[in-house]
């Protein structure tokens, strides 16, 4: 894991039960997180340490998430938004302001961590190559290998193995499975999403990790 | 066609016919009037020739058995003196001329002929008739009488050039166009003005209309004058006034209705977040106990915020749509219930009213108050004063509910009943609140014909108030 066990992540969100959420489930996937209720004690944070990413709500009391950005911007620290506003005018304030992305609530955890990993992945802050269980993954060249030999994988295969490696020890559900990798509504037939996963199974020899939760999906398994 | 064109033609038309009649009438009854001179210059003159010849030709003496035609002719010429304008002819039987004044027009018809028939403009007698003829573009009146000379037939013909009545007539025709031209041009100028300045308010008024047409609803019609067209334009404005008002009442209306959605969205959003944020931690992962019991703890508030914002809304839509409450109560009820409910809470809780049959929903005034007072708990320090006093004055009876806690600012006091207008955003939402609170109290007052009256002073206290109809038992 190396460097991703380093990440800091700073979460401004005024909201009590989602700051804890975010900061449960990113620490959870092993970031270091800390948090600020309000625009002051994030601008004094921001002065006073360096972080990786920055989550933002936009509707915070006092100062308010457009105005932090002021204070963001010279340190050049990536920034998602985290909006309750379907608005499009709102998101293209917040990108032109100079977020990176943006979070519409409610969110689940996957979608936080996928936005996360990318942003962080963007900046070069997350590293593209990554080994785990003996399989080499690059992320950028949508490329696999184990021991030194190239693993044929279709697109879909891969989205899969992308997706179990940045969710490591979650279950992962299947309709949450279908919706992220086939990006499109599930429809009940679970059957798509078994076929691919033990077809990967077996090409990766990783019988042993990525194991089935009954009546729910998958989860790949790994030592912390 | 513009207004101001059509007025301008028609007037301009009007004075123009009324002149050419007019003019016509006087210049021709004045030439009718010197014809009539004329005519009866000449039948006199003519009558006088005529007699003249009858005298002069019996003075003859008779050398022969009639009278000679070379007498004729001398008598004749004895009596044509009559000036350059008169000509005479006196013709035999056979109508052969014995005597015509020199320069006697020929080419005139022989008037013999006509005398028998009678001429057709006058004198029905064979003795004297006259008529007008135009000779060579001259006009002469003919006049014709038979002599009585015996043994002979002989007519006598005088022809009188009046050209001049008729070029009069021409000249005063002329004269009378131009002074015709001369006032029309100037009345037209005059009218064309006039017309204009005297629908200047319509103009205006168009201009005004088609502003407002164009979405600019503060345009206004100057009023220039006090006659109709002025009340028009005022009944105008008065008209864009309201029309003005209602527009940005609707614009108003529509705005509130935008931001209580984006407001409600929020609202619903942040405790959905939560609740689908925790759920799916504990589905997907296994958990310490301790985060466990953390995540479910916040469900389960989280849903109870929910709950509380879902009823609250109910209610809201459910009191928009009630009819004003007719029934009555004790206020002792209201009053013993909020004793009972806040009595476990840690404040210094302070109740004094008087019993009285009021006029309201009882439910309704129970949930209006229990607001107030759970407002009032919570802003207030721990074993703080909270007063709940009912008096009854006239006819009307107040609810007072006071605290001593810390006052509202007043920039915040117009926006309290607005739906989700929160002062305190966390210190509300780590009690459930969602906003709409006052929101419902105000809408309750609404109903019962009353208004929340808030006074608060920053680290004083609040105190609100409402007052309801009080039963009438004499």
């Amino acid at each position: 894991m190396g460097l991703v066990d380093m990440m800091k992540i700073l979460i401004v969100e005024d909201e009590k039960a989602i700051r804890e959420l975010i900061d449960m489930q990113l620490t959870l996937a092993g970031y270091d997180c800390q948090t600020a209720e309000d625009g002051v004690i994030g601008a004094n944070l921001i002065e006073a340490n360096s972080f990786d990413l920055i989550l933002l709500d936009i509707m915070l009391p006092g100062v308010s998430g457009f105005e932090l950005m002021d204070y963001i911007r010279p340190t050049k620290t990536p920034v998602i938004f985290i909006t309750a506003k379907h608005e499009v005018s709102d998101r293209v304030k917040g990108l032109r302001l100079g977020a990176d992305d943006y979070l519409v609530k409610p969110f689940d955890m996957v979608e936080l961590l996928a936005r996360v990993e990318a942003v962080l992945r963007r900046y070069h802050k997350a590293e593209s190559v990554m080994e785990i269980e003996g399989v080499t993954i690059d992320f950028d060249a949508y490329r696999a290998d184990k021991n030194g030999h190239k693993l044929e994988l279709t697109a879909k295969e891969f989205g899969l193995l992308s997706l179990f490696v940045h969710n490591k020890n979650i279950a992962l559900y299947r309709d949450m499975i279908y919706e992220r990798v086939w990006e499109s509504d599930f429809d009940g037939d679970s059957r798509t999403v078994d076929l691919h996963v033990q077809r990967l199974r077996k090409k990766l020899g990783w019988e042993h990790c990525l194991v089935t939760v009954f009546k729910v999906g998958y989860r790949l398994e790994v030592p912390k | 066609m513009k207004f101001s064109l059509k007025l301008f033609l028609w007037t301009i038309s009007i004075v123009a016919a009324t002149l050419a009649v007019g003019g016509y009438y006087i210049v021709n009854s004045m030439f009718q009037t010197s014809l009539a001179r004329e005519t009866k210059q000449v039948m006199d003159e003519s009558g006088i020739i005529r007699f003249g010849f009858e005298i002069s030709a019996l003075n003859i003496p008779y050398k022969y058995e009639h009278l000679q035609d070379q007498d004729i002719a001398r008598i004749a010429q004895r009596l044509d003196t009559g000036g350059e304008n008169r000509y005479v002819r006196i013709c035999g039987e056979d109508s052969v001329p014995l005597y015509a004044s020199e320069g006697f027009p020929t080419g005139s018809v022989s008037i013999k002929g006509d005398m028998d028939q009678g001429f057709e403009d006058g004198g029905s007698a064979k003795e004297l008739a006259y008529r007008i003829i135009p000779i060579d573009r001259r006009y002469y009146i003919q006049t014709a009488a038979t002599l009585g000379i015996i043994d002979r037939s002989l007519s006598l013909e005088t022809l009188t050039d009046i050209t001049n009545v008729f070029t009069e007539r021409e000249a005063g025709f002329s004269i009378y166009r131009r002074v015709c031209i001369v006032i029309l041009i100037c009345e037209g100028i005059i009218i064309f003005m006039s017309s204009y300045w005297l629908t200047r308010p319509v103009r205006f008024l168009s201009v005004a209309a088609k502003k407002m047409a164009k979405g600019n609803y503060g345009a206004r019609a100057k009023k220039i004058s006090s006659d109709e067209l002025g009340s028009l334009t005022q009944d105008f404005n008065e008209m864009a006034m309201s029309l003005e008002e209602n527009v940005y009442q609707l614009q108003e209306a529509a705005r509130a209705q935008e931001e209580f959605v984006g407001v409600f969205a929020h609202e619903l959003k942040t405790p959905l977040t939560a609740i689908i944020g925790y759920a799916d931690m504990m589905r997907s992962q296994k958990l310490e106990e301790e985060k466990l019991l953390l995540s479910a703890d916040y469900i389960y508030q989280e849903g109870r915020r929910l709950e509380k914002l879902s009823f609250n809304l109910l209610d809201l839509i459910v009191l928009k749509r009630t009819e004003k409450p007719t029934g009555t109560f004790h206020t002792k009820a209201i009053f013993e219930y909020i004793r009972d409910t806040f009595s476990k809470f840690d404040v210094n809780l302070r109740i004094q009213y008087e019993e009285c049959e009021v006029y309201g929903e009882m439910s309704l005034i129970k949930t209006m108050v229990a607001n107030l007072v759970d407002n009032a708990v919570k802003v207030s320090e721990p074993s703080g004063l909270v007063e709940v006093t009912g008096t009854a004055s006239d006819s009307r009876y107040t609810f007072t509910i006071h605290d001593c806690g810390c006052g509202i600012p007043p920039e915040h006091l117009s926006r309290l009943t607005e739906a989700f207008y929160m002062v305190d955003k966390s210190r509300s939402r780590s009690r459930h609140g969602a906003g709409l609170g006052l929101t419902l109290c105000a809408e309750i007052a609404r109903l019962h014909g009353t208004d929340l009256t808030i006074v608060s002073v920053v680290g004083m206290g609040t105190t609100v108030s409402f007052n309801l109809e009080v039963l009438n038992n004499e």
